[in-house]
């Protein structure tokens, strides 16, 4: 089990003067997945991932990439990681294929490796125009095209669609999807969307205010969706006022009642209840909270702490 | 190392620096063909001891501030390319140590620098061919009047290439670069330890080596400081 983690942290916390701006961060991410890194604007996303790329120093924690401590082989990590923090960097007066070359003169690679990266992010074309000219879409594939340069086996993404148009975003997110299985590459995505991270990712982290409150799979999150029963009835206040004397506690809802989690088995029992009290049943519906709901609802939790 | 120094120099294409590493010298020249063009008479006949003594003598006096407001625009030009399109990030997350990214930015500004000193010489000698002052150069002092300076000044190409990288905003730089440069013109009346002094190449010795030994010892000190300070900081 832990041979296949490429990213563990350990209680990993970072303060700035005395506010705690990432605390006690545990992140679990397993070979091969896609992982979702998702949390409101400022809650600690971009602070963490320059820890795990070893822009910042951690005041607390420890932080092992490959099985390997960062803080003593930050180098041989690195060595196996492709980033992109935040909005890409590139140097605008040099043409795409220039801004792979500076890159390529650092890291040590072959050449050729510059049309490989440059046909994956499909910008073959485009090598030759300097970057100032390209689109933010383009800009940010030739981030990615960067990041991939080292053949790295893990991805570390942060924002990777911020500000593009829905084009962008498309092509950006099916780029990132079809990495883990065409070139075996393990990816932290970060975005303080949640319908970015349920479209690519397998597995997702949230992050607020500098705590982790969540961290499992796509589908974990989804059960813990509430689903609601809404029963729509002619004489609301009559419906509920039977239930409750016999003992069937509910909530009045618009034009009708409202079940929160409850058993099918506990609603034919209403339902029975309601029918022998002669009120007339229209429409008994599910009401599934979406994860969008859920996610506000868990930041919003942590906000009223 | 080196491959981070080639890295270095492509990014610096088509950003002007090198046509700066030009202008610098070419400006020095320029100012003292025209004060020997229009003053011909009078100062062949000041010089006529000496007259390539003479012209090298009124290079360096002009070259000195040169020097020293070239390198806080160098310094400044080469640490920007960085910080405009924020990619200290993007580099400092590639498999290479702080250590040689920081020493490939100063090494980078030492050999521009050095290409500038070294035009400046090989003008000299144009200029002073032009002037029909002879043919018996004196190769050994122009050497001297060319490069000591460039090794004395050291300390301020660290602190300078310490202050562009560490501060994003380029005044702050440019600001004690300027006035660096409007102190470096009346140097020649400080103690002998203040570091402006030393470019000048006077000390109460009279030997010109000990303002060379002095700018490489402080130079390489600076530069230890401000590399120390680099690796210590958190990356913005």
């Amino acid at each position: 089990m832990m041979s296949e983690m490429i990213i563990q942290t350990k209680q990993l916390t970072k303060k700035f003067g005395n506010r705690d701006v990432v605390e006690n961060v545990n992140l679990a991410i397993k070979k091969g997945e896609i992982y979702g890194f998702l949390g409101p604007n400022g809650a600690g996303k971009t602070t963490t991932i320059r820890m795990l790329l070893g822009l910042a120093r951690p005041t607390k924690g420890s932080i092992h990439i490959f099985g390997k401590d960062m803080k003593k082989e930050r180098l041989a990590v690195l060595r196996r990681v492709g980033s992109l923090v935040e909005y890409p960097s590139y140097y605008g007066h040099l043409t795409a294929y220039e801004n792979l070359e500076a890159v390529r003169r650092l890291i040590d690679v072959p050449k050729s490796r510059i049309d490989e990266v440059l046909s994956i992010v499909r910008l073959s074309k485009e090598a030759n125009r300097p970057v100032k000219g390209f689109s933010l879409g383009m800009k940010q594939r030739l981030g990615i095209a960067t990041a991939l340069l080292g053949k790295p086996d893990l991805l570390i993404l942060d924002e990777p669609t911020n500000g593009l148009d829905p084009s962008g975003i498309l092509e950006v997110r099916e780029l990132i999807k079809s990495m883990p299985s065409e070139h075996g590459i393990t990816i932290l995505v970060s975005s303080h969307l949640l319908s970015e991270i349920d479209q690519m990712a397998t597995q997702v982290g949230i992050i607020s205010k500098g705590k982790m409150i969540f961290q499992d799979s796509i589908e974990t999150l989804r059960k813990q969706s509430k689903s609601n029963i809404h029963i729509v009835v002619n004489e609301p206040e009559t419906a509920w006022r039977a239930l409750l004397s016999r003992g069937l506690q509910v909530d009045k809802a618009e034009n009708g009642l409202m079940l929160e989690n409850v058993s099918d088995q506990k609603v034919a029992e209403i339902i029975e209840a309601l029918v022998k009290e002669h009120i007339a049943v229209y429409r008994v519906q599910e009401q599934k909270q979406s994860l969008e709901d859920i996610f506000l609802q868990m930041i919003g939790e942590e906000g009223s702490l | 190392m080196f491959g981070i120094l080639a890295s270095d120099f492509l990014k610096i294409r088509r950003k002007m620096i090198w046509f700066l590493i030009f202008l610098g010298p070419i400006g020095v020249l320029s100012l003292q063909a025209v004060n020997f063009t229009l003053r011909y008479e009078y100062l062949t006949d000041l010089y006529k001891a000496d007259l390539w003594g003479g012209l090298m003598n009124n290079v360096t006096m002009l070259a000195v501030p040169t020097i020293f407001i070239g390198l806080a625009i160098i310094t400044s030009m080469i640490a920007n390319i960085e910080h405009q399109t924020n990619s200290w990030k993007q580099v400092l997350a590639l498999p290479i140590s702080k250590f040689s990214v920081f020493t490939a930015k100063f090494t980078l500004g030492l050999i521009l620098l050095f290409v500038s000193s070294t035009l400046l010489g090989l003008g000299t000698i144009i200029l002073g061919l032009v002037l029909k002052f002879g043919s018996s150069i004196p190769y050994l002092e122009l050497l001297k009047i060319i490069y000591y300076p460039y090794f004395a000044v050291m300390p301020f190409i660290a602190l300078q290439i310490w202050l562009a990288i560490t501060y994003k905003n380029q005044a702050t730089a440019l600001t004690i670069g300027i006035i660096g440069t409007v102190v470096s013109m009346y140097a020649v009346i400080f103690p002998d330890w203040v570091p402006y002094k030393w470019p000048t190449l006077e000390n109460q010795w009279g030997e010109p080596l000990y303002s060379v030994g002095f700018g490489l010892l402080v130079g390489l000190l600076i530069y230890l400081m401000g590399l120390l300070d680099f690796i210590r900081r958190d990356v913005k």
